[in-house]
């Protein structure tokens, strides 16, 4: 019983670490490439969840061009990614319900309602112009060889930057004041609803795993639930190490922190030796066109997300955790996502389909695209330390 | 070092907002105090856990304790 209580406390209660979290994510991504054919990726599910809403309210979807590259066939429980969505969200719940994490965090200004809203519109929008949001390009699209991804993730960090001068403004800080005290305060401590939450959050993980059995050996698609299972570890991943792709590159601007945004690097260093090893037994990757729509869209994406507060899959655990402001984003992304859906077909040909599909692979032999991408990635290593440093020499700067 | 000995001089309650104010906050708020004073943070940001800590020992304050049993996290950070 000893050992159960110190596996709970540990594993279950606990946050984890993030380093290894996100190296976690990059093994699990590569594998998940490998066994499904397909990547790590939820804006595209998010974009069908807005064409479902749409014709649920009668409008015609069919000459929308965007909703035949993400393919509407069947829905959230037929598809690899529907599943594998719901399975995250278990994931996510399992996380925040053991570890006693939920509670109805409400908004403390309409400043932040509003930017929850419209940073979540940007966001979606941005994420999907540029056909997938940071999973699909740093934790995909970069393994896989695709120069759209070093495309999007280079103008993220600009957005990413814009969005930190924007949110620094006078205008967004936080009207908190500082009190004067003389004793700590007493947190509010409830065993019996801990426990609740706690029962709660092993039911839902449970009752997951075994649809996601029945999906395998009863139902006899087994890619179906092996998706489920893949999400589930991707939401517990997320959520019990609180992994925030927004705030790893923010926040190397806002307050000189650059563990996670390393960490993030590495998880993509890892992953691009396992998804090579895929290709080369052939396993074909997902290439995008390297066009205009991959910086536009990482620029808005990047600017979005820090504007929200968090990206596509950063709203998925908290908004399970309580945190209303993050229910706005998920909203917003939906919307973002499907207005673009709306206003593809204007200019698709012009920034995006008439632009060549750029396999570094393929451009530069397989040992030539394999070294490109460790080298791109030890740039972007060292272009973040770099940035680190501004942030320490201002500190020092401003302090003498 | 056991939290309830540890006497903070100021509080800020940052419930409601999300990250990185909290963070960002904590920081400024940290430059107006003393050597030797204490700030108490209360944040339920739960991703606060990943960059209220690292951020003020990135920025020389010491982290005497962290409580974030529940929903609610109590950091003590001295300047």
């Amino acid at each position: 019983m000893d050992y159960f209580n110190q596996f709970k406390q540990r594993y279950l209660i606990e946050f984890w670490r993030p380093l290894p979290a996100v190296i976690a994510l990059g093994v699990l991504a590569t594998y998940y490439f490998g066994i499904m054919g397909t990547y790590w990726a939820v804006t595209g599910e998010f974009t069908r969840w807005g064409g479902h809403f749409l014709k649920f309210i009668g409008v015609d979807i069919s000459h929308l061009g965007y909703f035949d590259i993400v393919k509407m066939d069947g829905n959230s429980l037929t598809r690899i990614d529907g599943v594998m969505v719901i399975g995250m969200f278990a994931g996510c719940i399992a996380a925040a319900f053991w570890g006693n994490n939920v509670k109805l965090r409400m908004p403390a200004s309409n400043i932040r309602i509003f930017q929850a809203l419209i940073g979540g519109i940007i966001a979606g929008f941005g994420a999907r112009l540029g056909m997938g949001c940071n999973l699909a390009s740093l934790f995909t699209g970069i393994p896989q060889f695709s120069l759209h991804a070093w495309l999007f993730t280079l103008a993220m960090i600009v957005g990413v930057y814009l969005g930190a001068r924007v949110t620094a403004l006078p205008f967004f800080q936080s009207k908190f004041k500082l009190q004067k005290v003389s004793k700590s305060r007493e947190l509010p401590y409830d065993a019996k609803r801990i426990k609740r939450l706690f029962v709660f959050g092993s039911v839902v993980f449970i009752a997951m795993v075994l649809w996601a059995l029945y999906l395998i050996f009863i139902a006899n698609t087994p890619k179906l639930g092996i998706a489920m299972l893949f999400g589930i570890a991707f939401g517990l991943l997320i959520a019990k190490a609180q992994i925030c792709f927004t705030s790893a590159f923010r926040d190397v601007f806002t307050t000189g922190r650059s563990q996670m945004a390393i960490a993030i690097i590495l998880g993509m260093a890892v992953s691009t030796i396992g998804v090579f090893s895929y290709i080369i037994l052939g396993q074909p990757p997902k290439v995008m066109w390297a066009g205009p729509n991959a910086v536009i869209g990482g620029m808005l994406f990047g600017f979005g997300i820090v504007l929200a507060g968090g990206c596509e899959c950063g709203w998925m655990y908290r908004a399970v955790e309580g945190q209303v402001h993050f229910w706005l984003v998920g909203v917003g992304n939906v919307i973002g996502a499907t207005l673009l859906a709306f206003v593809w077909d204007y200019f698709s040909v012009s920034i995006a389909t008439s632009w060549p599909k750029i396999n570094l692979l393929e451009s530069l032999g397989n040992y030539g695209g394999l070294f490109a991408n460790y080298v791109f990635l030890f740039l972007l290593f060292v272009l973040i330390l770099k940035l680190e440093k501004n942030y320490r020499n201002k500190l020092q700067s401003k302090g003498a | 070092m056991p939290k309830d000995t540890i006497v903070p001089t100021y509080r800020l309650d940052m419930q409601g907002e999300p990250c990185p104010y909290p963070a960002v906050k904590t920081l400024e708020a940290m430059e107006s105090l003393k050597p030797g004073e204490i700030l108490e943070i209360i944040s339920d940001c739960p991703q606060s856990i990943n960059n209220i800590p690292q951020d003020a020992e990135n920025h020389g304050y010491k982290v005497l304790s962290i409580d974030s049993s529940g929903p609610t996290i109590q950091y003590l950070i001295q300047k």
